[in-house]
């Protein structure tokens, strides 16, 4: 087992080695409260609780990645964001398995999720690659949040168990599984060929600096066998495009006696925005009233927009959705359509799509949409601070709502923030995108455009409550069945014997007419 | 000679004013098409040729989703995938081809009428004319047609079958019924009252006075069998044609979904919201009525109206037919309102709904008061959100229902009251 724990600070903050204090089994960090963490515990096979074992054997790859619904502040290099909820990609070994995920998936995020079996509920991700013996991934996600509980139990049971609480491990790591909600996200990242299995939370500094005295998170070395390295760290300046470049303290906990000072550079996909359009965010929100067919806005500032962090960029947005909703890819076809949006075009739809079928037979998540934005171009004055690009979206009818639930005739339906990036392409075969202990590959959008893409990532809007909009939707009350079947039935049978009645009533007064001439 | 008479008894000026009104309109829908994100063009029509594109590809048309007709109609349009001006007309133009195409079935449709309103009920050119052009000027059925919907080319069929069968031209009107029951299946319908129409020889022979066999030979007359072969002929060849050429998904979108839809969605239909209620549920659950809903449906449009209609005046009883259908589907759209409508300037001129202006005005406010409240009440549910589904849908469909049964009461009423024809003289 080796754990790798981060201690991220905002860019030039200050750092002096006295802040730093070296222990036998751990490190304490002065500063602990303004920083962002990242805790990355990597497993062996022989570390993973049984179930979870067994079922890996029959994975390629499995990713796992969950987003929390609170806004959070992320800071270079990790910059990479996704929808709020559960992402998950799955590459199984054999091109025809269909690997019972499903069981492991409700114990993160609750038994009624959409989720049968991969082949009825994950939505397959086109080939990268045309060799029909590389089997395909699978998709799937669910806007819900996450049961720490669950996550403890199905990956680090067996080096967190409940019953080693009384050791300094167990305590640590009981401190770190209790403060797992309140992480911004985490990670489960596993590769056949490395047979390890990466677990990684992320605590941005803002979401919990109050409670932290009191959440109490503390990281340990596991007995002598485990390793713990540390790293302490602020961005610095990078000198060529395309690299970030960190400042700091590294130490090996029970090797080092005291931190070694660090500087060092990588190339990394994921960017904050560049100084020349800091501090552009976005908002998302729905137009009311929302009807059946939600229009959803992305709203950022216009002039950090003609920006480009380069001039192959070419603004991005990557939606999540629900079973409950659906994107029409004909409806995002026309010209003169995707233009009065501000859209260029619908570049990857993947999951449900059927236009007709209501909720209750879907048996897929939702589906996942890459939209190009129309970025303004630059010297548009007098438009408006704010752009706004518009996302159509179509709601499947709703399963009538149960009697006992309340009284209104409209559902919740809950729909995630997107993601807005700027993605680059470069041409400097150079850059070595994979040479970065931080890199955050198989999101989902990444795997849309070629290997060698940078994206500068624009944060969603600080004032935002949670990166979730709620619409109500209109639903039949399946409590007024009774009468509805009734009214129903006595008009149609109505109807008919009044037809009917006027029918025998004409003939029979033809009949006596012609009785009569005879 | 008042202006109007001139204009309605010279067919040349009534016929040049309705193509005039499509060019009008085709025209139109080119410049809001190219010009606001709102189109004119209905999305039927982009399923349509986007299904041509895929044959003209030598793909399925069936590989374009929500494609469900038969390949016919892709193949017809196959001039809207011309990516090169031909004949001189550019490619953009050419991709008009079928709304062309459909406002000219309006058009041959318009003078199918004419003709037999003339010839069949011997009446005056203007008058006909004015009937005509209920169908023929009608902003409705203009517009529907040039948005690209293919409800005009069902309706030159339906009423060219008619226009056959009046004709004597069973053969023609065999194969129209079978060309017509493969586009949409409902014509099918149409096949018992034209039966009922045919010859009176089952009345003659009794069972038991001649045997069984004579029997089915006076039932069976030479027009019925010649109909029915005709019709079962052209219908099979189609089908097996367009089954050897695209297999399972030409019977599973053209037939099997039509058939067992179960359309959720709000519409017109009286069964809508039971459907919505009670497809969510799990399959047998219980009686629900929508599945016996093909009984009174069925019952009137295809054995009691037919018997009893038919020989007093088939085009009315076609009328009647084709509103009973619509009015008891499990689902109904505007577009189905054509449906029947092309068949009024047949029954008009001697229903009640004219000779008494009154009932007829009441009865025209009445249709269109029902669509409108129901209209209300789903604009508030698609646009604002609001769940109108019960009472407020649920109170309109099944008023819109009510009006619709008693206005088929008048026109049943209506054409049982008719004197019937001589036996013997229908066919010249």
């Amino acid at each position: 087992m080796k754990q790798r724990l981060t201690y991220l600070l905002p860019a030039n903050s200050s750092l002096a080695p006295s802040d730093l204090s070296v222990k036998a089994d751990r490190l304490d960090f002065a500063k602990a409260p303004q920083a962002h963490e990242e805790w990355r515990v990597t497993l062996g096979l022989h570390e993973l609780p049984d179930e979870l074992k067994l079922f890996l054997v029959g994975c390629q790859e499995l990713h796992l990645r969950w987003s929390s619904r609170r806004p959070h502040v992320l800071t270079p290099p990790l910059v990479s964001r996704l929808p709020a909820g559960l992402h998950v990609f799955l590459t199984p070994s054999g091109v025809e398995d269909d690997l019972p995920i499903c069981n492991l998936l409700k114990k993160l995020v609750g038994d009624e999720s959409k989720c049968d079996s991969v082949h009825e509920s994950f939505a397959r991700l086109p080939a990268v690659s045309e060799s029909p013996a590389q089997p395909a991934t699978f998709q799937w996600y669910q806007n819900s949040s996450i049961r720490r509980e669950g996550l403890a139990e199905v990956f680090l049971g067996k080096i967190c168990p409940p019953s080693s609480a009384n050791s300094d491990w167990g305590r640590a790591c009981d401190s770190l599984i209790r403060t797992l909600d309140d992480a911004s996200h985490v990670d489960v990242d596993f590769d056949a060929a490395g047979q390890t299995l990466d677990f990684t939370a992320y605590w941005s500094a803002e979401d919990d600096a109050v409670s932290r005295e009191s959440s109490g998170r503390v990281y340990r070395k596991a007995g002598p066998e485990g390793r713990l390295e540390v790293g302490v760290l602020h961005a610095e300046e990078a000198k060529d495009s395309g690299e970030l470049s960190l400042g700091g303290y590294l130490t090996v906990i029970g090797e080092d006696e005291r931190p070694s000072a660090t500087l060092f550079s990588f190339p990394s996909r994921h960017h904050p925005l560049p100084p020349t359009s800091a501090g552009a965010t976005f908002k998302t929100t729905i137009q009311h009233p929302s009807g059946l067919h939600p229009k959803l806005h992305l709203h950022l500032p216009r002039q950090p927009l003609t920006q480009r962090p380069q001039e192959t960029c070419t603004l991005h947005t990557y939606l999540t959705l629900p079973s409950t909703l659906f994107i029409d890819r004909f409806q995002l076809s026309d010209r003169l359509f995707l233009d009065s949006q501000n859209l260029v075009s619908l570049q990857s739809l993947i999951g449900e799509d059927d236009l007709e079928a209501p909720d209750w037979v879907i048996r897929r998540w939702g589906s996942a949409a890459l939209v190009e934005l129309a970025a303004p171009g630059a010297g548009l004055d007098g438009e408006g601070e704010m752009w706004t690009a518009t996302i159509p979206l179509h709601l499947r009818y709703l399963s009538p709502l149960l009697s006992d639930v309340g009284t209104d005739s409209t559902a919740g339906v809950q729909i995630p923030w997107p993601i807005v990036f700027w993605a680059c392409e470069v041409e400097d075969a150079e850059l070595n995108l994979d040479n970065n202990p931080f890199d955050r590959v198989d999101l989902g959008f990444d795997g849309l455009f070629t290997p060698q893409t940078l994206f500068y990532h624009v944060p969603p809007a600080g004032d935002a409550m949670r990166l979730v909009e709620e619409i109500q939707v209109p639903v039949l009350r399946a409590d007024s069945a009774g009468l509805v079947q009734i009214g129903i039935f006595l008009a149609v049978v109505g109807g008919f014997a009044w037809i009917c009645w006027q029918l025998a009533r004409a003939v029979d007064n033809g009949k006596g007419k012609g009785k009569k001439r005879r | 000679m008042s202006l109007t008479t001139a204009f309605f008894s010279r067919p040349s000026l009534l016929f040049g004013a309705a193509i005039l009104l499509r060019l009008a309109l085709l025209f139109y829908g080119r410049w809001q098409d190219a010009n606001s994100p709102m189109k004119y063009t209905d999305i039927d029509y982009l399923v349509f040729t986007d299904a041509s594109r895929f044959i003209s590809q030598g793909q399925s048309p069936y590989d374009r989703a929500t494609y469900r007709y038969t390949p016919l109609l892709a193949w017809l349009l196959y001039p809207t995938t011309l990516t090169h001006s031909a004949l001189a007309i550019p490619a953009s133009v050419w991709f008009d081809f079928g709304k062309v195409l459909f406002a000219a079935g309006d058009i041959v449709t318009g003078w199918l009428i004419l003709r037999l309103l003339v010839e069949k009920q011997g009446m005056g050119v203007e008058r006909a004319g004015k009937f005509t052009s209920l169908w023929l000027l009608n902003p409705m059925v203009a517009n529907i047609s040039t948005r690209g919907s293919s409800e005009g080319l069902l309706a030159v069929i339906v009423v060219a079958i008619l226009w056959a069968v009046l004709l004597g031209r069973l053969r023609l009107a065999g194969v129209l019924l079978g060309l017509g029951v493969h586009f949409k299946i409902y014509p099918f319908i149409y096949a018992a009252s034209v039966w009922w129409w045919l010859g009176d020889g089952a009345k003659r022979v009794r069972i038991g006075k001649k045997g069984l066999v004579e029997w089915v030979g006076a039932v069976l007359t030479k027009e019925r069998r010649a109909l029915a072969l005709d019709s079962l002929v052209t219908f099979m060849v189609l089908n097996s044609v367009m089954f050897y050429f695209y297999g399972v998904p030409f019977f599973e979108h053209s037939y099997r979904y039509h058939l067992t839809r179960i359309d959720h969605r709000h519409n017109f239909s009286v069964y809508n919201t039971v459907l919505y209620l009670n497809s969510a549920k799990a399959a047998n659950s219980g009686f629900q009525i929508e599945s016996l809903a093909f009984i009174p449906q069925m019952f009137l449009s295809v054995l009691v109206l037919p018997y009893f209609l038919a020989k007093k005046d088939l085009a009315s009883t076609m009328l009647a037919q084709t509103f009973a259908f619509v009015t008891f589907n499990k689902v109904c759209t505007s577009q189905y309102f054509l449906w029947y409508m092309v068949f009024l300037p047949f029954y008009l001129p001697s229903s009640s709904l004219l000779r008494k202006p009154r009932l007829g005005v009441f009865a025209l406010v009445l249709w269109s008061l029902g669509q409108a409240i129901w209209l209300q009440q789903g604009y508030q549910l698609e646009f604002l959100g609001r769940s109108t589904f019960v009472p407020g849908l649920w109170l309109a469909s099944i008023f819109f229902f009510a009006v619709n049964c008693w206005i088929l009461g008048i026109i049943v009423s209506d054409v049982a009251s008719l004197p019937s024809p001589p036996a013997g003289k229908k066919i010249e």
